[in-house]
């Protein structure tokens, strides 16, 4: 490394050779020890830039940005059991309710009339099976 | 969006992030907030550098981290490292800010940002961050970019080649300008 190339590093990266590009390091740190009353005035005028520009304050966050900005993430989404990737919504929904009543009353016919469609389609929507059926 | 020379083979597998955003693709409230905690301090001292102005910078944090949400579940991995896209997202919606200032500006040139206190000033009243601040505002844009690249957000002169999609040399020639006008105009804090 010449001079003139050392020069053009502080000049770019500044005063600190550990913060210039890792590959020209080690030739930097050898003109360095070659020449260090060259080496140390360029570093040390480089060094006066990068203390003043040091002095901006770093940016800091607020708990109030912070929490504004992961409230503002969507959801987790609804997991989907594997019947609503088979159907429509609404036609899952009556499908498993009719089915779920068919076999409540060939089991049960005296209770039949008491079992609520609803209240099965729940039951099998509530199946969680979802392991079965891939994400899309 | 180009990337330029931002791919590169074998990033991907080392990208630290990335875990994070798959968990986030599946709305992983603790990936949410780990994030967040992570990178925000990076794209607000970003924004606030490139823009100088503290509201500003946090709009612009704000709207980076809507763009991370939408983008999550479509992250392909390998295209580039996830800080390095987050970096030119908040330098896109910073330039759009800069823009629309001039804009204003042409409309009323009284409030040119050179009419910001000199540097004598600032130094007169002992406050050497804003003095630079001044100087940093000054800078054309790109020279500027880079400093805040390299300097604040110690990105490499790789990676901050690959964020504002220039070669390395580039970066180079416009961090040497940007420090030589920053010298010049902080001349009294930089000789002292």
């Amino acid at each position: 490394m010449t001079r003139e190339q050392f020069q053009s590093l502080a000049d770019a990266y500044g005063g600190e050779i550990a913060r210039w590009p890792p590959d020209v390091r080690d030739q930097a740190g050898l003109l360095a020890a070659t020449h260090p009353a060259f080496a140390q005035a360029v570093l040390t005028q480089a060094s006066r830039l990068d203390v003043a520009l040091d002095a901006l304050p770093r940016a800091t966050a607020s708990r109030m940005l912070l929490d504004r900005i992961v409230a503002s993430a969507p959801a987790a989404p609804r997991r989907r059991n594997w019947l609503s990737w088979l159907l429509p919504a609404g036609a899952g929904a009556a499908l498993a309710g009719a089915t779920a009543a068919g076999l409540v009353m060939g089991v049960q016919l005296s209770q039949a009339s008491a079992v609520s469609a609803e209240a099965s389609a729940q039951a099998v929507a509530d199946l969680d099976v979802s392991g079965l059926a891939g994400e899309g | 969006m180009n990337y330029g020379p931002a791919t590169r083979t074998g990033v991907a597998s080392s990208d630290p992030d990335e875990a994070l955003l798959a968990r986030i693709a599946e709305g992983d409230a603790a990936a949410i907030r780990a994030l967040v905690a992570r990178k925000l301090s990076r794209v607000l001292g970003l924004a606030q550098r490139m823009l100088n102005d503290a509201g500003e910078a946090e709009d612009v944090a704000q709207e980076a981290f809507l763009r991370v949400w939408r983008q999550a579940p479509k992250w392909r991995s390998g295209e580039a490292r996830f800080d390095t896209w987050l970096h030119r997202v908040a330098l896109n919606l910073c330039y759009d800010r800069l823009r629309r200032r001039r804009e204003i500006l042409t409309d009323d040139p009284p409030e040119l940002p050179d009419d910001a206190p000199p540097a004598d000033h600032a130094l007169e009243a002992q406050d050497t961050g804003r003095a630079v601040a001044a100087a940093l505002a000054k800078l054309p844009d790109r020279q500027r970019e880079a400093i805040v690249l390299c300097h604040y957000q110690e990105l490499g002169n790789i990676e901050a080649a690959a964020v504002m999609g220039v070669t390395v040399e580039a970066v180079e020639s416009l961090l040497s300008r940007g420090r030589r006008a920053l010298r010049a105009t902080l001349a009294d804090l930089v000789e002292r």
